[in-house]
């Protein structure tokens, strides 16, 4: 089989293969291929691309190297996981046997099979739960580089342009993360147990999503040392167009990540609608599976618009196309309405698994059934569905189609009705339950009190005239950062708490989660009401530095920050010292009764010795009074 | 599935917990709708246009809309927080019913936030015809507005093309603003008026406002443009009808000379 297998694998001077080429390869070979390649193609493109007429507008002789070595970048790096092994195979007619399938999915490899192509589902739910950890680590310091710079009013010790890079990279870097915080660490690992699956639906796909992440990553951690992303996250043109290189890898790194995107939607929907086990029908199914598929499927749509809007703002930069460039016949509201096409959904891709993975604790912690599962499935139905069709209350003010604003305002005041009764399902449940007090369970109050404020606020942008004023200020910046981190981010965070036992087997220290959640939630408020202050007050978002008067708003803010920053650490102290030496959780510890709990710890590879039949809902709690 | 309970049905406002939850709901809502529309309307300071008083009365009245929503889910949520409450590593016993939904509730839920959602577009409806009816005004003072990294330029075409980077205006007389861009996207915010119009290079949009206030305001850019947009702000003066004719001759002049 060995001499088979490395016949077959075809990589090139492999004289002392003992072991078969795909044992070899992990994420060693990975960095160490992918900068080999990104250095030859970037040498090669020095050496032959023509030099640009000195009558081009843009450098776009230096676009187009720094694109193709990230192309090599990223090639490279696919190719050394392995990412193209079971194509290749499959090309030549070899498609792998069984034992290779064995060792993909990361039979008895103890610690290595996570830092390798492992196409289990629980390997990669807990690659993606590092890496979410990863990506919000560093976008937290971000955050607090972004609030120190604005403690106080001239007194920025960052420069304009460094300042202006690290927005850009704190608001990319946080939405990816926000994005796969849920369905990547639980929507991998819990959702296939929980609908009774033995894997995903296709394994390999689903190594292929995490691994286009990790490729993803580097180019936007390079492109700060290259110019960085100085046009905030959402990098309108034309000022794109003119920012320096570190665009190349904005560019790339949405490219990639948007792939993933797309390749985990596919996956996920898949599983979902084809694999949940026999008797699991939809009105069945539990409310997590709804807002995990709701969130990847409305992303199907949306990414590939995001994608396409890149790889345009690419072309312009280094062929010195017009998409975007009035002067050559494009325009760019053309980039607007592509980038908030992907872009309004995007925040319901983040906040609807985060509400929904709440209805899923909420009867578990309430002891009583969830309050009216018909009303969340319409809430969450409606909410996907309208989110495709208000993006743009985003360009009210764009000058773009002034006539368009009131149908758009409409659409979005629309989309407060299915919001409201995603609150009565959780209003519901905690009626009159047997509360048992957890970190989860004050969640879903802080997420009840946020999104409240969140919503509210929403609905003063949708309306036009207010937007007037308030578009493109403090306001705003404080208005999402209540859906996404203080709806988005608590809704993970309990999740991470609610779900540790099942993922590492071992409880999540009580106590730390307690402090951390104190510290985030009030820290979180404080902050972002500062925020709403200066806003109102007339201070725009993405500044360096800031006139007198807000001063006052602005020291709230940051000291308020510097509070997330302390729960943050104790969650993270918590994360670490829980997975290493936490108290050994039993099979159920919530007596909780979706699928997930009845596997035992760790879950086995394939999950259930049978696959289950499912005869009732989950959310059979509750006795009746007799 | 259960419907709701039998005795739920006869006279379910007589339980203790609804109860509680009125009174809590009674005495929440005016705390929350004085609460944040003080604090909102405090922040925003003295409007200095008919725009902005609109902007303002418009965020009171929304707040004061959804203080009763915001005061019900917090007596509801508050209410549950007071009843039976467990600490401890192994779950509680289960409640002791098993309601799985409640037609009467979701119908008042549902019945009542579309209703809400109605009046909160047909009030933004009412005042945005308002706002767009100005730009037709033909008795306006029509100013060009071009934006470019890192100022303002305000031209005044009908006045010998005066071209200032302080913007000033007569009080009390409507302005229609021409704006556009030289290079990248950015966003003209009068601040204390309550306009804001994004200047986009090679088109030109138009906003428009009636300043009533004498005094001095804030012009300030509302889209990031790159390395020095936290600086791209000015004034803006808003002086009386004879002081504005003073200004432009003035400045007329010194144009000639130059
Ligand atoms: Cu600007």
């Amino acid at each position: 089989m060995t001499t088979m297998m490395d016949r077959s694998a075809s990589a090139p001077g492999q004289a002392a293969g003992k072991r078969p080429l795909i044992e070899r390869l992990n994420i060693v070979t990975a960095l160490v291929l992918g900068t080999v390649s990104a250095v030859v193609v970037w040498q090669l493109a020095l050496r032959f691309l023509p030099e640009t007429p000195e009558t081009s507008l843009f450098f776009n002789r230096e676009d187009k190297i720094s694109l193709l070595s990230l192309i090599g970048w990223f090639v490279g790096f696919m190719t050394g996981i392995g990412a193209l092994i079971g194509p290749f195979r499959w090309a030549l007619g070899k498609d792998l046997n069984h034992d290779e399938n064995m060792f993909l999915a990361g039979k008895d490899q103890g610690i290595k099979r996570y830092f390798r192509y492992t196409t289990d589902h629980k390997v990669v739910g807990i690659q993606y739960l590092v890496i979410t950890i990863i990506i919000l680590f560093v976008g937290g310091t971000l955050a607090m580089l972004i609030r120190t710079n604005l403690g106080h009013a001239q007194g920025g010790w960052i420069q304009p342009q460094t300042y202006n890079a690290i927005v850009g990279w704190h608001g990319i870097i946080m939405i990816v993360a926000t994005i796969i915080m849920i369905t990547g660490p639980f929507g991998n690992f819990i959702m296939p147990i929980m609908i009774g699956a033995r894997d995903m639906a296709f394994p390999r796909l689903n190594a292929l999503s995490f691994w286009l992440i990790v490729a993803a990553v580097p180019p936007v951690f390079i492109s700060f040392f290259t110019g960085g992303i100085t046009t905030g996250w959402s990098a309108y043109n034309p000022l794109a167009s003119q920012a320096g290189l570190g665009m190349n890898g904005y560019i790339a790194f949405i490219c990639i990540f948007a792939i993933s995107t797309m390749v985990a939607g596919a996956n996920i929907t898949t599983t979902v609608v084809k694999m949940r086990a026999k008797g699991m029908t939809w009105n069945r199914t539990p409310i997590f599976i709804y807002g995990v598929v709701a969130s990847v499927a409305l992303a199907l749509p949306a990414f590939p618009v995001f994608f396409l809007s890149q790889i345009m703002s690419g072309m312009d930069r280094a062929f010195a196309t017009s998409f975007y460039n009035t002067a050559g016949g494009g325009s760019g509201w053309l980039y607007e309405n592509l980038f908030w096409i992907m872009g309004h959904p995007e925040v319901y891709v983040i906040l609807i698994p985060s509400v929904a993975a709440l209805m899923e604790m909420a009867p578990v912690f309430t002891r009583r059934p969830l309050f009216s599962f018909n009303l969340a499935v319409m809430g969450i139905a409606g909410i996907s569905g309208l989110s495709v069709l208000v993006w743009a209350h985003h360009m009210y003010i764009s000058g773009w189609a002034p006539l368009l604003n009131a149908p758009f305002m409409l659409t979005t005041e629309l989309i407060s009705i299915p919001t409201g009764m995603l609150f009565l399902v959780l209003i519901g449940t905690l009626w009159r339950g047997r509360l048992w007090m957890t970190m989860p369970t004050a969640s879903i109050y802080a997420l009840l009190w946020n999104f409240m404020i969140g919503g509210i606020t929403g609905i003063y942008l949708s309306d036009v005239p207010a937007d007037a004023f308030l578009h493109g200020s403090m306001y705003v910046t404080a208005h999402f950062h209540y859906t996404l981190m203080g709806a988005g981010l608590t809704g993970a965070l309990a999740s991470l708490v609610f779900w540790f036992p099942k993922m590492t087997g071992r409880m999540f220290n009580k106590t730390l989660s307690w402090v951390s959640f104190w510290l985030v939630q009030i820290g979180f408020n404080v902050t972002f009401i500062g925020m709403f202050l200066v806003g109102l007050a007339g201070q725009p978002r993405r500044v360096e530095s800031y006139a007198e008067v807000f001063s006052r708003g602005n020291l709230i803010t940051t000291m308020g920050a510097y509070t997330i920053m302390a729960g943050m650490l104790v969650l993270l102290h918590g994360v670490i010292s829980s997975w290493r030496s936490g108290v050994k959780a039993p099979m159920n510890p919530w007596q909780a009764k979706t699928l997930e709990w009845t596997v035992p710890n760790p879950v086995p590879l394939e999950n259930f010795e049978t696959l289950p039949v499912v005869t009732s809902d989950a959310y059979g709690y509750g006795k009746a009074k007799s | 599935m259960s419907d709701v309970q039998v005795s739920n049905k006869a006279k379910w406002w007589k339980s203790a917990d609804v109860k509680k939850t009125a009174i809590l709901w009674v005495v929440i809502t005016p705390i929350i709708g004085y609460v944040a529309t003080e604090v909102q309307l405090r922040s925003i300071g003295a409007p200095a246009s008919e725009v902005m008083a609109s902007v303002k009365s418009l965020m009171g009245i929304f707040t004061w809309a959804a203080s009763p929503v915001a005061g019900l889910v917090a007596a509801l949520a508050l209410t549950s927080l007071m009843g039976k409450r467990h600490y401890g590593d192994n779950p509680p016993p289960d409640a002791d019913h098993e309601i799985r939904n409640s037609p009467r509730a979701a119908a008042t839920w549902l019945v009542v936030s579309t209703l809400l959602c109605l009046f909160a577009l047909i009030t933004g409806l009412v005042v945005l015809q308002k706002d767009s009816e100005s730009i037709l005004d033909a008795k306006a003072i029509n100013i060009n507005v071009t934006g470019q990294q890192w100022v303002w330029n305000f031209d005044y075409p009908e006045s010998k093309g005066v071209r200032s980077e302080v913007l000033y205006l007569p009080v009390d007389r409507p302005v229609v603003f021409h704006i556009t861009s030289k290079d990248v996207k950015h966003s003209f915010w009068v601040v204390q008026m309550g306009i804001k119009m994004d200047a986009n290079p090679g088109y030109v949009t138009e906003t428009a406002v009636t300043p009533n206030k004498i005094g001095v305001f804030d012009v300030r850019c509302a889209e990031l443009c790159g390395l020095l947009h936290a600086y791209m702000q000015n004034k803006v003066h808003v002086v009386s009808q004879a002081d504005y004719d003073a200004w432009l001759s003035n400045r007329a002049a010194l144009e000639g000379a130059a």
